[in-house]
């Protein structure tokens, strides 16, 4: 009988709860030290953070003629927060996604806002099984880099997927449940729960303080791969193609964690550092969530546990009620003001608080060390939405801030208005260019953007 | 072909929204059907079709003007007609129900319509008559988080919900159950590994005894007031405002716990009455005592009382004002629990029959009585004994240690027969026994060894998805019966939403399961096992939408009495609702009005409704005047509301859509909003939506839709009973599009009742859909209209629905791809 009688998690780790920010890393940059003396410059790390329903862009940003400007002095309500990072990011602005439109299909323009954003595809109206979208611009980077680091990219979130078969017009909630597909028909789900984000990037360590139990059982669990692939292989063999391709899902996923595994087993001797580990479920706050939610974020970037992360603030068609601004309505609602004045004001209230709680991913980026410059030096994370005037579902000039200076390849402190109807993934391809993936066209991509 | 009331609601149709419930007001006239008979499509169409749409239709649908994307004009001639059965049938109903021509235009004579009906109905029929019966096919599914909470249970004893950790399963049709929907993403497949590892170590060894009791969990109300920073270390459990404590705690071991709680409570002495001389200043001090009497004496003595599963493990006193309770510090109780999830509850019950539970309240937000905290702490005198689940998997009954060479195989054969829901070869047991060589071999134990074993069943395909294998013999198109083993996985998850257990194994190893008795037998046996609560918590919870209560947070300024705990009482109302009209096996049609409900003391206050006390649900006869059936619950009435107010439009909705199979398309772009701040002030909600009958192209939807929602307008956005909606009374009457008027619910659920076939019809697809994990096509028309038929036949007995939906061909048999 296994003897092995170490001390639950729980009185090791400090629980502190959920409202407490991860302690700044210097504490546990040594222990990943291996990995990051390998590194000989620093990688360039790539983040979306997406917020749904519009926004109201006269409190936005004020596009100016075509081409580039210093940002203003003052900043419109919305951008307001953000204003101590000024020399960090740019606005972008003209760019559209033609995805997002009708094109005669029926009425879906958030489930298409969600499903095209990063894709630059038109997703297919369907609330069935056929959906499909396109690759997303954050997986064709995980393809190309990710097996560089141990995830090849996170998907994270604050809220959890809607229940219910349509969940916009006739599209299937699968479109609006994420804005990552790493297939035109495999969407990627998002971790919501900041416990299970930190358990994944820290806790799958094995606990046996016995090396040579560790190791056996690594054994065993490739032996345990091993098996269920070639029983899925066999399988397959004798299952009528939409079941063959059900089980293709499965044996990706099975190879995909194999890789990780090997990659984590390079980092696996070193005892797991000494973090606070949040608390299950989700916080009640909900900049208590997002918060902590950065964090990780950063941590992710700073350990190079992956170089690629998509994070939704709240899903497309999101109707959560944001108290703490001071709202009581729900969001999707108020969207759909008409020219209230008053409802106006209350998403503007939302759109600047979401920005609020975007002020402190910057906060963290740039002050976290990295190597020669901040995290958010050698990054692009880009904040926008799908949608820009929510009230009548708008595919152009979406709202686009970009920040970070991608290791030098970006100058910020700008505003950029592109010519109208110039396709986001034009932006897509050329911050896939400063990753150093090679790709001719991404989606409805004409060309790149000067940035 | 049966005579029947309605046409069939298009099946294929519930990808695309229809317009109307199949035939609902149907007008006189299908007698006019027999005309029809005998007749080739064809023929009837020039004859009875083709010059009403010639009349009635082509000034608007034609090739110029395209109105709604159609244009009549190529069919005219007789073409196409075969290729477009579904249109016909959009045709007929609105041409029923009277939407079409637009009102205003030149109307057709009802018996023209009719016959148009009837060319439909026949013509569809025909064309679906002409294909091989075809039960369709349903993909692979693999167990979605619920039935891989359950199957793991079964399977092993283990208890915890591990698959709470993993995404959440997408919806198809309505249902997280759908195959073609549920995916196998890299994160879903970490997490299924991760999950592997924990169980498999958890059902062979048991979780890991700590060297020393500890706190377990710290349970805190959220939103507690009194807690400052405290909370931020709790385990946050629902917010009561009556001040309890309430949820379940998952005990790794079977082994003794200390429960440890404090009380709060914050009663104020009352005050000084008005001209009651005061104190001297110099007057000598109240002796402590006295002091202490005086304080305890201000205020009634009021029990506290903490049950786990509903047995009281604690019960006190508590007496006196402001910190006297408080002092008297931790009620500690030391019990001896089984190991798994347990319900506990620690509360005042008194405090349930105050009316309105802000009487509980201080003006701070403080609550005045309250639950401060629960602590669990253990094990004590853990027993050292294998856990449970191990005589699960260790069948051969020998001691840890004491394994011989046999165990190998007969334990895992065992196992896998049952993961994989089916016999094992040898060539798979070989598998698995070799991974138990493997360890032995590396110097790890036998137990070692099959703990690998369980972790390698529970991520192989064969059990993560349920398959159903084609024989290779047969050409594509035959359609052929299940194996006796899928019937089982499949009735086994149909009614409990987990594996088939060893009866249902049994008949199946002994190929009986599928004789008409036996199954007959097994039905009625599984609807009355207690798993059957699978149908309330997974099928009824989906198909009334109620998972969205959760999200559903009325405004706490306008409805300040609905905490988190009347949400869960209203959805417990439901469900114990749902689960007695199973239980007894009542009609379907009971659901919309049968007079009867479950409350509690809290819920009942919440309705008006007196003579119902404490904290437990009982059964509570009702007269229907207000409340009966589903419709009128706070539940329903809830999640079918905004936060801050009624939608007659969004409960009609609910109502077409859930109730009668019938929802109504998405608004078009570029509507007027509703003016929320006149709504209720300036102008009646029901004035401003009349707004919907003025424009001739708005009422075609919204004259089905409003009224509905309408007779519902006296239940406010949490359910509560009102009068008035601000100043205006409510007119809660309503007239349908064929002129049928009503006032009130109850009326309301007269004429739901009577539309029975379109009840039953809707809630058998829905349940067929469910059972089956597909969307239903076109070809399953005729499996649903054997269903309702049989259905009204027994009385619509909710186990005549099963009974039938299982005996169904879609469920009986598959169609290779």
């Amino acid at each position: 009988m296994n003897s092995s009688r170490h001390l639950p998690r729980r009185s090791v780790l400090k629980g502190l709860g959920a409202t407490l920010a991860l302690p700044f890393l210097d504490a546990m940059v040594p222990a990943f030290a291996r990995a990051a003396q390998v590194r000989a410059a620093s990688p360039t790390r790539m983040a979306f953070v997406y917020v749904p329903n519009g926004i109201v862009m006269d409190e936005w940003a004020v596009p100016g003629l075509d081409g580039t400007f210093p940002l203003p002095t003052d900043f419109p309500r919305i951008l307001q927060p953000a204003a101590a990072y000024r020399d960090q990011f740019s606005i972008l602005s003209g760019l559209m996604q033609d995805g997002g439109r009708a094109h005669g299909d029926g009425p879906g323009d958030h489930a298409r806002a969600g499903a095209s954003y990063l894709t630059s595809a038109h997703p297919k109206e369907t609330a069935g099984a056929d959906i499909q979208a396109g690759v997303s611009v954050d997986q064709v980077a995980a393809q190309h880099i990710g097996h560089h680091t141990r995830f090849p990219s996170l998907e994270l979130g604050c809220e959890e997927g809607l229940y219910g078969g349509n969940c916009d017009g006739r599209y299937s909630c699968a479109y609006s449940n994420t804005i990552s597909w790493r297939t035109p028909s495999a969407p990627m789900p998002q971790e919501t729960s900041p416990r299970a984000v930190f358990e994944r990037m820290f806790g799958g360590t094995d606990l046996d303080p016995d090396p040579a139990r560790r190791a056996r059982r690594a054994t065993y669990n490739q032996s345990v791969l091993d098996l269920v692939l070639e029983q899925a292989k066999t399988l397959q063999g004798s299952l009528g193609a939409t079941d063959r391709r059900k089980l293709d899902e499965y044996l990706f996923s099975v190879r995909d964690i194999e890789k990780r595994i090997v990659k984590a087993e390079q980092d696996a001797d070193v005892a797991p550092p000494d973090l606070t580990r949040p608390r299950p479920g989700v916080p009640q706050s909900f900049i208590a969530h997002a918060q902590l939610m950065f964090d990780l974020m950063t941590v992710a970037f700073q350990t190079d546990m992956t170089r690629v992360i998509t994070f939704m603030i709240a899903l497309e068609l999101g109707n959560k009620v944001y108290e703490e601004a001071g709202v009581s309505e729900a969001h999707h609602g108020l969207t759909h003001h008409r020219g209230d004045a008053g409802k106006i004001e209350k998403i503007t209230r939302i759109n600047r608080f979401h920005v609020e709680q975007f002020t402190h991913l910057l906060e963290r980026l740039s002050t976290t060390n990295d190597g020669d410059g901040t995290l958010l030096d050698h990054s692009m994370v880009v904040y926008g939405a799908g949608i820009s005037d929510g009230n009548r579902h708008h595919h152009h000039d979406l709202p686009t801030l970009l920040a970070g200076r991608a290791g030098g390849r970006i100058t910020q402190g700008r505003h950029t208005s592109y010519p109208a109807e110039t396709p986001m993934a034009n932006l897509f391809v050329t911050m896939l260019d400063h990753m150093g993936v090679e790709v001719e066209t991404l989606g409805d991509s004409t060309g790149r953007v000067t940035l | 072909m049966e005579e029947r009331n309605s046409p069939a609601t298009l099946l294929a149709g519930m990808r695309l929204t229809l317009l109307i419930a199949a035939g609902l007001w149907l007008s006189a006239g299908l007698s006019n059907q027999a005309s029809a008979q005998g007749e080739p499509p064809d023929a009837a169409f020039a004859e009875h079709v083709g010059p009403l749409l010639a009349d009635y239709c082509v000034s608007c649908h034609n090739d110029a003007l395209l109105t709604a994307d159609l244009s009549f004009e190529p069919f005219l001639a007789g073409d196409g007609l075969l290729e477009n059965a579904e249109l016909w049938q959009r045709v007929a109903e609105r041409l029923q129900a009277g939407q079409m021509p637009p009102r205003g235009r030149p109307q057709p004579a009802d018996d023209a319509k009719a016959q148009v009906a009837a060319w439909a109905n026949r013509f569809s029929d025909g064309t679906a008559a002409s294909d091989e019966p075809n039960p369709g096919r349903v993909t692979a599914r693999r167990l979605n988080r619920t039935e891989y909470n359950n199957t793991v249970r079964s399977l092993l004893g283990v208890h915890g919900r591990p698959a709470d950790e993993f995404p959440a399963d997408d919806s198809g049709y309505g249902f997280d159950n759908n195959g073609d929907v549920l995916s196998v993403s890299p994160l879903l497949m970490e997490k299924l590994i991760t999950a592997a590892q924990q169980i498999s170590r958890d059902a062979v060894f048991g979780p890991t005894l700590p060297d020393e009791p500890f706190q377990l969990a710290h349970y805190m109300a959220r939103r507690s007031h009194d807690a400052d920073g405290s909370l931020d270390s709790a385990d946050t459990l629902p917010y009561s405002m009556r001040g309890a404590l309430y949820g379940s705690h998952l005990f790794p071991w079977t082994a003794e716990y200390e429960l440890r709680f404090r009380v709060a409570n914050y009663r104020q002495r009352a005050p000084r009455p008005e001209g009651a001389p005061r104190r001297p200043r110099d007057a000598p001090p109240i002796p402590p005592g006295d002091f202490l009497e005086e304080m305890r004496l201000a205020a009634p003595p009021v029990p506290v009382v903490a049950t786990l599963d509903g047995q009281v493990f604690d019960r006190a006193i508590i007496e006196g004002v402001n910190a006297f309770g408080y002092e008297r510090g931790e009620f500690v109780t030391r019990l001896a629990v089984e190991a798994g999830e347990h319900d506990f509850r620690v509360s005042y019950p008194h405090i349930a029959d105050i009316v309105d539970p802000r009487e509980n309240m201080l003006p701070d937000g403080r609550r005045v009585m309250y639950i401060d905290y629960l602590d669990i702490i253990g094990p004590f005198a853990a027993s050292p004994a294998p856990p449970a689940s191990y005589d699960e998997i260790f069948i051969c009954r020998h001691e840890p240690g004491g394994h011989n060479e046999s165990c190998a195989g007969d334990i895992v054969t065992n196992l896998a027969r049952r993961a994989y829901r089916r016999p094992v070869d040898a060539h798979e047991v070989g598998q698995l026994t070799g991974l138990i060589a493997q360890a032995q071999e590396a110097g790890d134990s036998f137990e070692e060894g099959v703990r690998v074993a369980v972790q390698a069943v529970l991520l192989s395909p064969h059990f993560l998805f349920r398959i159903e294998r084609d024989p290779v013999t047969l050409s594509n198109d035959d359609a052929h019966l299940l194996t006796d083993h899928e019937l089982a996985s499949r009735l086994s998850y149909f009614l409990w939403a987990d594996m088939p257990d060893e009866e249902l194994f049994r008949l199946a190893d002994a190929g009986r399961l599928g004789r008409p008795q036996v199954l007959d037998a097994q039905v009625r046996r599984m609807l009355a096992d207690p798993r059957s609560t699978a149908l309330v918590d997974t099928f009824a919870e989906q198909w009334l939408q109620l998972r969205n209560l959760d999200r559903t947070k009325p405004d706490p300024t306008l409805f300040p009495a609905v905490d988190d705990e009347l949400r869960a009482a209203m959805r417990r109302e439901t469900d114990l609702f749902l689960g007695a009209v199973i239980r007894e096996d009542r009609s379907l049609l009971d659901l919309i009005d049968a007079p009867f409900t479950f409350l509690n003391g809290p819920l009942a206050h919440h309705y008006g409704i007196t003579g119902v006390t404490g904290e437990a649900f009982q059964r509570v006869p009702l007269d229907g005047t207000q409340r009966s059936g589903l419709l009128t619950q706070a539940s329903i009435l809830t999640v079918s509301s905004y936060p801050t107010r009624t939608s007659p439009v969004l409960r009609g909705k609910w109502v077409l859509q859930n109730l009668l199979g019938a929802p109504p398309p998405d608004p078009p772009a570029g509507i007027p909003p509703l003016d929320e701040a006149a709504v209720g002030t300036s102008v009646s909600l029901r004035t401003q939506l009349e707004a919907h009958r003025a424009n001739a192209s708005c009422a075609v939807c919204h004259d089905q839709i409003d009224p509905m929602g309408f007779g519902l307008e006296r239940y406010d956005a949490t359910g509560g009973w009102r009068t008035h909606d601000g100043p205006f009374e409510i007119d809660d009457s309503g007239t349908l599009p064929d002129g049928t008027t009503f006032r009130g619910s109850l009326e309301l659920k007269g004429i739901l009742r009577s539309e029975s076939d379109a009840f039953t019809q809707n809630l058998a697809e829905k349940l067929l859909t469910y059972a089956l994990g597909r969307g239903l096509e076109s070809y399953d028309t005729t499996a649903i209209d054997t269903i309702v038929q049989r259905v009204a036949d027994a009385d619509h007995r909710f186990s005549s629905l099963v009974l039938w939906v299982v005996d169904s061909q879609p469920f009986r048999m598959r169609r290779p791809e």
